[in-house]
């Protein structure tokens, strides 16, 4: 390849001409569209390579487990470029959502080898952690001498590198003093309201309001669309029912998990705003939610949304990102809304799922593993995923200013607003404790009892929280 | 059988045909629903009310075979026929090793009343109720120190737990209830007691042995718990397989249906094939003492 | 027969005074036992974390507690719960299965050509693994798109809600068990049937015993030792469900079907806390353990006496 040709594009990556005068001057040269892309490609690692250096580990060879899903499929096909920048090889061991987590946690406490790094959520780091499974990462973020200069840390959403660090002590604040980073930020989802605008507009309903609002448009759909039901939320028994809609919602009503009083953690599930919240929550569900809401996770409320039995969905905003495609019946008609429950309040208080990445304690390469990691969660790879495959939400500010990406998502009604609505107050609201999956899961049985009228609403909180006061005590939390 | 077990039954023939009907209704009904879930989209199979007629397609299969999904998030590799080969693998050599130490110890048990003989049999049937749960941790544990953390042979062990006790108790009840004068006739004759075994008894008892190979051929088929935890990826079997298709952006319903289709190939097969020895069975009343 | 079956052969064969011949059934069963033998030393494990507080992520609070972790168990309203509805579903399913599986078994009694067909196809529920099969379920009970939420909407129940209520909940989760595993129970019987000697019946036959008398006295006491191991690995398998329960509901509504092991799995997958699973896997083990036992004696005795009736 000429100098000249090789000057043109890291003139480009250096950001001293514009893609579109790169992709002419290229075909000046005679390269079409995809031999640029790879003389880009070329470049783009030679720019990463010029300030660090990434062949440290060439000729290692990484093992990371993965769970089967499209930020997964886009670091699959973006993997040759970490090839060629690191000169390592890296296998991967891919499974079900379903059982995914069983088998991390199998892993792990089996103290194995086999992998270097795996992707995980934020809750589950609040056990592995503290079971001395993961490597805190602020060992490598905070070194000079490990860290790539262009790495750009900060350019990830603040909300979300605090709610990865905790530093372990049930009741701490994420991200507080302390704080040790079990985990990088990889993708993430907001929970907000999906909706179908075909059914909208045959009922002459609207984007809802608040949590009151909810409830009359849904109740609306439900008499009037003639067959859908008004509401999808999940349901089953299972801490997946607390942390979408439900708590963000629950948040923006003032409602806490627990109260923290000097390292003791109390109940607060039963607060005057928490039970203001529930009752209506409840009767919702009651009146406008799917008829098998107690069997319903992230798949049955995504399936009925995308098929048109439900008029919308208080969910993640990538739920209804992926029903809007495919061969999905409603795709192309879905629309998006920031939602705050509260009719007091103008913001939403979004809690996050936030699908990251970690370094297994047991791992015997775990410099090497570091790379892998700062590659997978950097830039260039996250433009890549954000760009060409569907790497949303982006966790770093910078790519939702990227033009590709924003003519991608711009297809999404209303999608770019709610995030961006959504973004500054957008964090774990849940308080990080061991706890964190027995007391969700009970929070949950209970809600499934409330909902089948089993126990009224009021009645129903008091009981969990003594239930949840008790079990913190005879853990030594509360 | 003797026509009077026909009357034994005590219902008139239209009654039997009846209930018969009904019986298979409930069972198939199901499978035959699945069946034709596997040739229809999900776009197809997520309507409301659900129909009966559609245009059928091949896409779920093929997307199986080839090992390419095509789904909104682009094209992704199913390993699926891999899932397949390892279950028939672990299946089968996990009942084949079954076999071979749990029939001689079934006919061990039948045949002979010898010291600590109950206790170990009992001890091998415990096998069968120690929640599988409760030994996986430490099993986890060891394998990784054993090196057969990832191993077909680990897995093939473990899946004893699963076959062994099933084999050695159902063919035990077949030694029991043949009469050992047959076998003592030939021993009489100057033939070895390996002789009478494999010439005599085991042929004998082989409705039992065919059933029971075949019951704990599906329960290793359908066991999932032990190489999700035990092995990596490219050891899982079918019934992992299957959970692949249920993804954060979807669950594909076709794929599913068309998965259970193929993994109840293979094991419809080998009962097709057992069912000389499975449902026809000897004539056995000659031989009873 | 007229001497006792308890007679070893070879003994009566006048093989007996040989040392081999007495090695003989160890040789035959210790390799089996061999080889299951590895079990027991994670089994011993379990049972050392069951006397231990052990939860995976709160390392520093391990420590050995002797039978504390069982009490704190034994006292907890849940674990009744557990124990009410595992005893319900085991009874259910059970029961159903054996009365279904024998009546079928029965129909399909005669070797004719419909029957040995009928009767493989009657296995395809079993060939589906319970936890794909469940999502199929799921599927098919979904008020939307689910056929079987049609065709009972069809007889009037439009607002049955299957596994998601709970009074229906224990009521589905028993239906898709007894969809699966009746055909187990209906192959042994039937093998059993079929193996029986044709003699009694015959002999009944020309006595012009009538049709009932022949079930009750001949049918049943002699294909009972046939029922009890169907019926001891249906009881096994259904005491320690796990597939179907947490497919379909998670061990919801509430905690209308929290079975033994959907809490014991709750308890080491999502909690990490090992030592209060393996407790809860140690008392299931204890209730099965003496289940096999009255089990297999009550089997031992039905032999002896068959075999002496002969």
């Amino acid at each position: 390849m000429s100098d000249k040709i090789k000057a043109m594009f890291e003139d480009f990556v250096a950001g001293r001409v514009g893609r579109r005068e790169l992709l002419r001057d290229a075909a000046r040269f005679g390269i079409g569209a995809s031999a640029a892309g790879m003389l880009l490609n070329a470049a783009q690692t030679r720019a990463l390579a010029a300030d660090y250096d990434w062949k440290a580990h060439q000729g290692k060879a990484l093992k990371v487990l993965l769970n089967k899903h499209p930020y997964a499929d886009a670091m699959i096909a973006d993997i040759e470029s970490f090839k060629n920048l690191t000169g390592m090889s890296v296998t991967w061991d891919i499974f079900p959502e379903d059982v995914y987590f069983d088998k991390v946690t199998a892993a792990l406490s089996s103290h194995s080898t086999e992998y270097d790094a795996f992707m995980t959520g934020a809750y589950q780091t609040w056990q592995y952690g503290p079971a001395g499974w993961l490597v805190d990462l602020d060992e490598y973020l905070k070194n000079p001498a490990k860290l790539a200069p262009n790495y750009d840390w900060d350019g990830i959403l603040a909300g979300l590198r605090s709610s990865t660090a905790w530093s372990g002590k049930p009741g701490d604040a994420l991200g507080g003093p302390g704080a040790k980073q079990w985990c990088l930020p990889w993708g993430f989802e907001v929970n907000n309201v999906s909706y179908n605008q075909r059914i909208f507009d045959k009922v002459g309903v609207h984007m809802p309001k608040n949590l009151p609002d909810m409830l009359e448009v849904a109740a609306k759909i439900t008499k009037d669309a003639g067959g859908p039901y008004g509401i999808g939320v999940r349901g089953s028994r299972s801490w997946a029912t607390i942390h979408p809609g439900f708590l963000s919602g629950y948040t923006n009503y003032g409602g806490k998990d627990f109260e923290v009083r000097g390292g003791k953690l109390k109940a607060a599930m039963n607060s005057p705003q928490s039970k203001e919240f529930t009752k209506l929550w409840v009767e919702m569900i009651q009146k406008s939610g799917p008829k098998n809401w107690a069997t319903y996770t992230w798949y049955q409320v995504g399936t009925d949304l995308g098929a048109g039995a439900s008029g919308m969905i208080y969910d993640a905003d990538i739920l209804g990102y992926f029903m809007d495609g495919g061969d999905n019946k409603e795709r192309g008609h879905l629309a998006y809304g920031a939602f705050a429950a509260n009719p007091n309040e103008t913001a939403p208080t979004a809690n996050v799922w936030i699908w990251s990445l970690a370094m297994s304690n047991f791992s015997k390469n775990k410099d090497a593993a570091w790379d892998f990691i700062q590659w997978a969660t950097g830039t260039d790879h996250l433009l890549f995923g954000a760009r060409k495959m569907d790497m949303v939400n982006p966790v770093r500010t910078k790519i939702w200013e990227d033009p590709e990406f924003k003519e991608k998502i711009s297809k999404y009604p209303g999608y770019l607003e709610q995030y961006t609505a959504t973004a500054p107050k957008a964090r774990i609201y849940f308080t990080p404790q061991p706890l964190f999956f027995n007391l969700t899961t009970d929070w949950a049985a209970a809600l499934q009892q409330m909902v089948a009228k089993q126990v009224p609403v009021d009645e129903g909180l008091d009981k969990l929280a003594a239930s949840i006061d008790r079990q913190l005590k005879s853990a030594g939390l509360g | 059988m003797a026509r009077s077990d026909v009357r034994a039954a005590g219902l008139p023939r239209f009654l039997r045909a009846f209930a018969l009907v009904l019986v298979l209704i409930f069972f198939l009904f199901p499978i035959a629903w699945i069946f034709l879930m596997s040739f229809q989209s999900n776009e197809q199979i997520l309507r409301i009310p659900p129909h009966l007629l559609f245009t059928p397609t091949l896409m779920n299969y093929r997307a199986l075979i080839s090992g390419k999904l095509i789904t909104a998030a682009g094209s992704l590799d199913l390993p699926f026929m891999r899932n397949l080969g390892n279950s028939a693998l672990l299946s089968a050599a996990s009942v084949a090793l079954s076999l071979l130490l749990g029939v001689p110890a079934a006919y061990a048990f039948a045949r002979f009343r010898f010291r600590l003989g109950e206790n170990i049999a009992f001890t091998l049937l415990s096998f069968r109720f120690a929640p599988p749960l409760l030994v996986l941790l430490p099993l986890s544990l060891y394998f990784q120190e054993l090196g057969l953390a990832n191993t077909y042979v680990g897995l093939i062990w473990v899946y004893q737990l699963i076959c062994l006790p099933l084999i050695l108790w159902i063919v035990r009840s077949y030694f029991e209830d043949l009469s050992p004068d047959v076998e003592y006739a030939y021993r009489v004759d100057g033939h070895s007691w390996w002789r009478a075994f494999t010439r005599i008894a085991i042929p004998l008892a082989g409705p039992g042995i065919a059933a029971a190979g075949l019951l704990a051929f599906i329960f290793a088929w359908n066991n999932f718990v032990f190489a999700l935890i035990l092995a990596s990826a490219d050891k899982q079997p079918v019934t992992v397989g299957a959970l692949a298709f249920v993804t954060a952006s979807g669950i594909q319903y076709g794929q599913i249906a068309a998965a259970i289709v193929l993994s109840i190939l293979p094991t419809l097969a080998l009962a097709l094939y057992a069912q000389r020895w499975l449902v026809e069975g000897l004539s056995l009343g000659a031989v009873k003492g | 027969m007229s001497e006792s079956a308890e007679i070893a052969l070879h003994q009566r064969a006048g093989v007996a005074a040989s040392r081999g011949a007495r090695l003989l059934p160890y040789a035959l069963s210790l390799p089996a036992l061999l080889v299951c033998i590895g079990i027991l030393i994670p089994f011993g494990t379990a049972a050392w974390y069951s006397l231990q507080r052990y939860n995976l992520a709160m390392p520093f609070t391990r420590g050995f507690i002797g039978w504390s972790g069982y009490l704190d168990v034994l006292s907890d309203p849940d674990f009744w719960n557990t124990v009410e509805v595992s005893a319900i579903y085991t009874l259910a399913t059970v029961v159903l299965e054996l009365l279904l599986g024998l009546g079928i078994a029965l129909l399909l009694r005669e070797r004719t050509r419909l029957n040995n067909i009928v009767s493989i196809a009657l296995l395809l529920p079993l060939m589906t693994a319970p936890a794909i099969a469940a999502l199929m379920w799921k599927l098919m009970t979904n008020p939307g798109f689910g056929v079987l939420s049609w065709i009972v909407g069809a007889f009037g129940l439009t607002n049955f809600k299957w596994a998601s209520d709970p009074n229906t909940a224990m009521l589905t989760v028993v239906l898709v068990d007894i969809w699966v595993y009746t055909p187990f129970m209906m192959i042994l019987l039937l093998a059993g049937l079929r193996s029986l000697p044709t003699q009694p019946f015959e002999a009944a036959r020309l006595d012009g015993v009538p049709g009932r008398f022949v079930f009750f006295r001949i049918t049943l006491p002699m294909l009972m030792p046939y029922i009890v191991t169907a019926t001891l690995f249906r009881l096994l398998d259904s005491i320690q469900q796990f597939d179907i329960i947490y497919a379909m509901t998670q061990g919801g509504p509430g905690d209308s079907l929290m079975v033994f092991q959907v809490r014991a799995y709750l308890e080491f997958f999502q909690y990490t806390n090992v030592g209060r699973s393996a407790v809860l896997m140690m008392i299931l083990w204890a209730i099965t353990y003496a289940l096999s036992n009255v089990f297999v004696k009550q089997w031992l005795k039905l032999r002896e006496r068959s075999h002496g009736a002969q």
